[in-house]
């Protein structure tokens, strides 16, 4: 395999990498907004 | 929904710049392989400087409403310009070495971003050395618009005066961008997707901040 090739496909599994990441913290922020919210609603009662 | 398909879409979209880079754009006169740091190096610089203005816009706005939240997204801002400040360098270091010969030259370039990294690191500093957070936020805040009006000296000015390796005059003559449409495609691609990613990550920072205030309200 030529060596572009190999610096290509780091590359896009770093990128791939980095998105997943994102995309996780995305989800656990969504998760304690939920979380935090209901928190503050049961305090408000 | 609509987010999401546009998080899909940046992860193609920065796919394709990545294969772009490597396989679709031809190579500038000049730089030969070398070309291709082009588009990782300058949208990374292109972000610090966008993040700094967002940081200082922050910062004007705190000491307007004199909201905290405002002093914290600053920071989050500048915390997001240093990291692609020291990606830039990073990667503009990389290229140094494969075209210059030696990681570091102290070209004029290269003395700007690093007095400009310093600037900011003391930003840091500043906010770290102040415990009461009205006081931290007030500090930090005219540090920040001061330190944002040297960003403009120091990333366009000073590399133009002083006689610089960079290879602005390759790709940039006249302040102009003079490039093949395939290699345009490719770096206004690049910088596009930089840049949302960015915000993407500025926005879940400013998400995490608004949430340690709530806890900080709920504790109360």
């Amino acid at each position: 395999m030529q060596p572009i090739y190999v610096v290509l496909i780091i590359n896009i599994i770093i990128w791939t990498g980095i998105f997943s990441y994102l995309l996780t913290t995305d989800k656990k922020i969504k998760t304690l907004k939920k979380k935090l919210d209901q928190l503050s609603n049961e305090k408000n009662r | 929904m609509f987010l999401k398909s546009l998080k899909i879409i940046l992860f193609f979209l920065l796919a394709a710049v990545i294969y772009g880079a490597f396989l679709y754009a031809p190579l500038a006169k000049g730089l030969g392989e070398y070309t291709r740091v082009l588009y990782f190096h300058v949208p990374t610089a292109w972000i610090t400087v966008t993040a700094f203005a967002v940081g200082a816009l922050f910062s004007g706005i705190y000491l307007k409403n004199k909201e905290l939240k405002y002093d914290l997204w600053a920071e989050a801002a500048n915390q997001l310009g240093l990291l692609f400040g020291v990606l830039a360098t990073v990667t503009g270091s990389i290229w140094a070495k494969m075209s210059w010969g030696s990681f570091w030259n102290w070209d004029p370039r290269e003395t700007s971003i690093f007095i400009l990294l310093l600037i900011y690191a003391a930003y840091f500093a500043l906010r770290s050395a102040v415990e009461q957070a009205d006081r931290r936020a007030a500090l930090s805040a005219v540090y920040d618009l001061l330190a944002f009006v040297t960003v403009p000296f120091f990333v366009f000015v000073v590399p133009r005066i002083y006689s610089s390796l960079h290879p602005d005059p390759i790709v940039n003559t006249q302040g102009k961008i003079h490039m093949n449409g395939k290699m345009l495609l490719v770096f206004l691609s690049s910088l596009s997707a930089y840049t949302a990613v960015f915000f993407w990550m500025l926005k879940q920072r400013i998400d995490l901040i608004g949430i340690q205030l709530k806890i900080k309200q709920l504790e109360n």
